[in-house]
């Protein structure tokens, strides 16, 4: 084992002897690999709970009298229904899930930073979803995922587990977003500048520290919630001294960036697969990625205008508004690009690349519409309508569900070797994007003729557009199971993939499908940027990874 | 991999340069910017409640709310001395440790957790006195109480953990896990310490200063 002279008996020379065993291997196993799709699986059973809560929001509102439970029952699936899939689902599966399957191996490293607190960081994660689930039994949280003061205060004990559970989660991702700074701090590949380092790298890495900071003060809000509800500290309720602003301050400073830890992941996946399927190399790289770190720290500076009706002062309005205007740049920035990367591009069009191009139109009208929100007197006008959840649904789903998608037909191979089902996926896709537009469009119309979001009941002049709106939802919801049909089939019956399906040149396709525990037998030295289609792999040292020369295991 | 872009406290190994090997060289500049990128988040829990307090003070009518100016700065500030004097003995413990003088750095190192323990007493008293004397408590004095009991509070629960983390360190170096080359537990839980008289600092200022 010999890299290069300087790295000599260094963290990239030293291979630990693989595991033994069930429980080291694949229940605590300290490999990224593994852990990343530990966090897929149970991403996606909290994909499924979610996701019957949804059903179940769509079904009550199919009549305008509702019936299908009743009001209480409605008030704490919505709620559920929206934590679950911030915090349980998206979350976990684009950073905790992609980011650790993908991000070690592109950077061209033998695991992340601190395989141990990444065991850790993901056996977190399903305890505290098991524990937010397990609120419905005690009477789950009923005040909607924002939880504001006075009804979270007044609300039954489930309001103090949902807390505790959202903290834990919290502890999860933060300790993950430190782990993966300091692996793309410090365990890059030789010759891997931060300027050759893959978009998705990127993406993570403009993630982690909103993992880290804007976490932290989420954990501070839910701290707080939980000691005024459990041990009447006076934070928030007005009548003893408190004020029920400040928990839209702490909570939006993180939740606001929350969203960007939702998306930018799911930017950098695009990224990749943009590239790949349209056989050219990225337009634009460098804007790509600083656009990506613009996000960022744009992203933890606009957090008020979600307060725009809180009685926010005027003074303050008008900097938020603009600021998150400017958020729309680097966002453009980025659609551009992809845009001008597919242009006189030889597309090929697999699922993958249609999740991308979906991501593509769907998020930007999702983005669009955030422009629209973003301006105080339109905002005063739909503000808690339909309007801005249609508006979120395209961002979330639109936007970072359909990432995830991508992402899955993209790596699937990676991760075990075999292809997913092209045709079950056109089914999945097709499906999907017509149910998702049948489900989220007319809600648009919906939120401008004022349909209040979180009711279990309406005025009937809005029925039939809710209608449209639950029967795409059943449209979406069958196209999900599609997907996981898929999933279960290919894992064992799927084509055999090879180390490289697409012709990708990004480093993880350069060894084999699944990789080993150690990923590479020998680090390679990086000489260029990925994207250069045409042009000879910019990798040295990588002559022996598809061979079966050994490696040699516990070098020290 | 960025080769050795050896962190501070590092140049300890400038005596013998071959003792110290490329993987510990290596694990260890992970292990601080891990370690520093955690009291960054930290700092974000304290930083959220001090601002929360703040938001509160400065948008209320008047402050301070009538009955609740009644802390003892004097008190707190000879504490505070007691405190950053910590500071000072911790960084002299991880000089002498690196320069080889066991004798120095066990008495610095004990005086450090001596400090620790004075410092927790005084706070300690400083709490009885405003509950029992001062009638200001945690949940029943609005947003004073409780940003004042939750803030220090949990600087107190740093310190004790630091004191703990201490105690803890000072016996495996008495029992000889950290050597003159290889001691990354001892400078982390320096930064530990000062991290916790920083956040001292800020804490003093919005209560007791200002």
């Amino acid at each position: 084992m010999s890299t290069t002279v300087e790295h000599a008996g260094g963290i990239a020379d030293h291979i630990h002897p693989e595991p033994q065993g069930f429980i080291r291997r694949y229940v605590f196993s300290l490999d990224h690999k593994i852990i990343g799709i530990q966090y897929l699986i149970t991403g996606f059973v909290f994909l499924v709970l979610a996701g019957l809560l949804a059903e179940v929001i769509r079904t009550q509102l199919l009549h305008a009298n509702g019936g299908f439970v009743s009001n209480d029952t409605y008030n704490e699936v919505y709620t559920m229904h929206g934590s679950a899939m911030v915090w349980l689902v998206i979350i976990p599966l684009i950073t905790g899930g992609f980011g650790n399957i993908i991000m070690p191996l592109q950077i061209g490293a033998r695991d992340v930073a601190f395989p141990w607190l990444n065991m850790l960081s993901f056996w977190i994660f399903p305890v505290a979803g098991l524990m937010l689930f397990s609120s419905f039994l005690i009477g789950a949280p009923v005040a909607g995922w924002t939880e504001y003061p006075p009804m979270s205060l007044q609300a039954g004990p489930g309001t103090s587990m949902w807390a505790a559970a959202i903290f834990l989660v919290g502890v999860s991702s933060t300790l993950t977003g430190i782990n993966f700074v300091v692996t793309m701090f410090q365990m890059r590949a030789p010759g891997m500048t931060f300027t050759r380092m893959p978009l998705f790298c990127w993406a993570q890495l403009a993630t982690a520290p909103l993992l880290m900071i804007a976490t932290t003060a989420l954990a501070a809000a839910l701290a707080a919630l939980f000691m005024e509800r459990q041990f009447g500290v006076p934070f928030f309720d007005p009548t003893k001294g408190g004020s029920p602003l400040m928990w839209q301050h702490m909570f939006w400073f993180y939740s606001h960036p929350a969203v960007y830890i939702m998306i930018l992941p799911a930017f950098g996946m695009i990224s990749e697969i943009i590239p790949t399927f349209s056989r050219k190399p990225i337009f634009g790289y460098k804007m790509i990625a600083f656009s990506s770190m613009a996000i960022a720290l744009a992203g933890m500076m606009v957090w008020a205008h979600h307060m725009f009706t809180s009685g926010l002062a005027p003074y303050l309005q008008l900097p938020f508004m603009i600021l998150t205007f400017t958020i729309a740049i680097p966002t453009g920035v980025k659609i551009f690009s992809w845009v001008a990367t597919l242009w006189g591009g030889k597309i090929h069009y697999t699922t993958s690349m249609l999740f991308a191009l979906g991501f593509l139109a769907l998020f930007t009208l999702g983005g669009i519409t955030g422009v629209f929100l973003a301006a105080v007197p339109f905002d005063l006008h739909v503000h808690g309508t339909y309007f801005v959840v249609a508006h979120f649904h395209y961002v979330l789903v639109g936007g970072s569900l359909m990432g995830v998608f991508a992402g899955m037909y993209y790596y699937f191979p990676k991760m075990t070797g075999r292809l997913m089902s092209e045709k079950l996926g056109k089914w999945h896709f097709w499906l999907f994007f017509i149910g998702f537009n049948g489900t989220f469009l007319p809600q648009h119309w919906l939120g401008m003729l004022g349909m209040p979001r979180r009711v279990p009941v309406y005025d009937p002049q809005f029925q039939f557009w809710n209608d449209v709106s639950t029967f795409g939802s059943y449209v979406m919801t069958f196209s999900i199971l599609l997907f996981f049909i898929n999933v279960l089939v290919s894992i064992r019956n799927g084509k055999k993939s090879g180390p490289n399906p697409w012709g990708a040149r990004t480093l993880e396709w350069q060894i084999p499908s699944p990789p080993h525990y150690y990923n590479f037998k020998n680090i390679p030295t990086v000489y260029g940027l990925p994207y250069d289609f045409s042009q000879p792999l910019p990798y040295k040292g990588l002559e022996e990874e598809l061979t079966d020369s050994p490696v040699h295991v516990g070098a020290h | 991999m960025a080769v050795a872009t050896l962190p501070h406290g590092a140049t300890a190994g400038h005596a013998d340069h071959g003792e110290v090997d490329q993987l510990y060289v290596e694990t260890r500049a992970l292990r601080l910017q891990g370690f520093l990128l955690f009291l960054i988040s930290d700092c974000v829990l304290f930083s959220s409640f001090i601002f929360a307090y703040l938001y509160m003070r400065n948008s209320g009518q008047s402050w301070p709310p009538p009955g609740i100016n009644h802390l003892d700065v004097a008190f707190a500030a000879l504490n505070s001395v007691v405190l950053f004097g910590s500071g000072a003995t911790m960084h002299y413990a991880l000089e002498n440790w690196k320069h080889n003088n066991f004798g120095r750095y066990a008495f610095f190192m004990i005086a450090t957790i001596v400090l620790g323990i004075l410092f927790l007493s005084g706070q300690a008293y400083e709490y009885t006195n405003l509950y029992f004397k001062e009638h200001v408590s945690w949940a029943g004095s609005g947003i004073f109480g409780a940003s004042f009991f939750t803030l220090t509070g949990m600087h107190g629960f740093h310190v004790t953990v630091g004191v703990i983390y201490l105690t803890v360190l000072f016996l495996q170096s008495v029992h000889g896990v950290y050597t003159k080359d290889k001691y990354f537990g001892l400078t982390a839980g320096t930064l530990y310490w000062h991290f916790v008289d920083v956040i001292w600092v800020a804490l003093f200022t919005i209560f007791y200063l200002i």
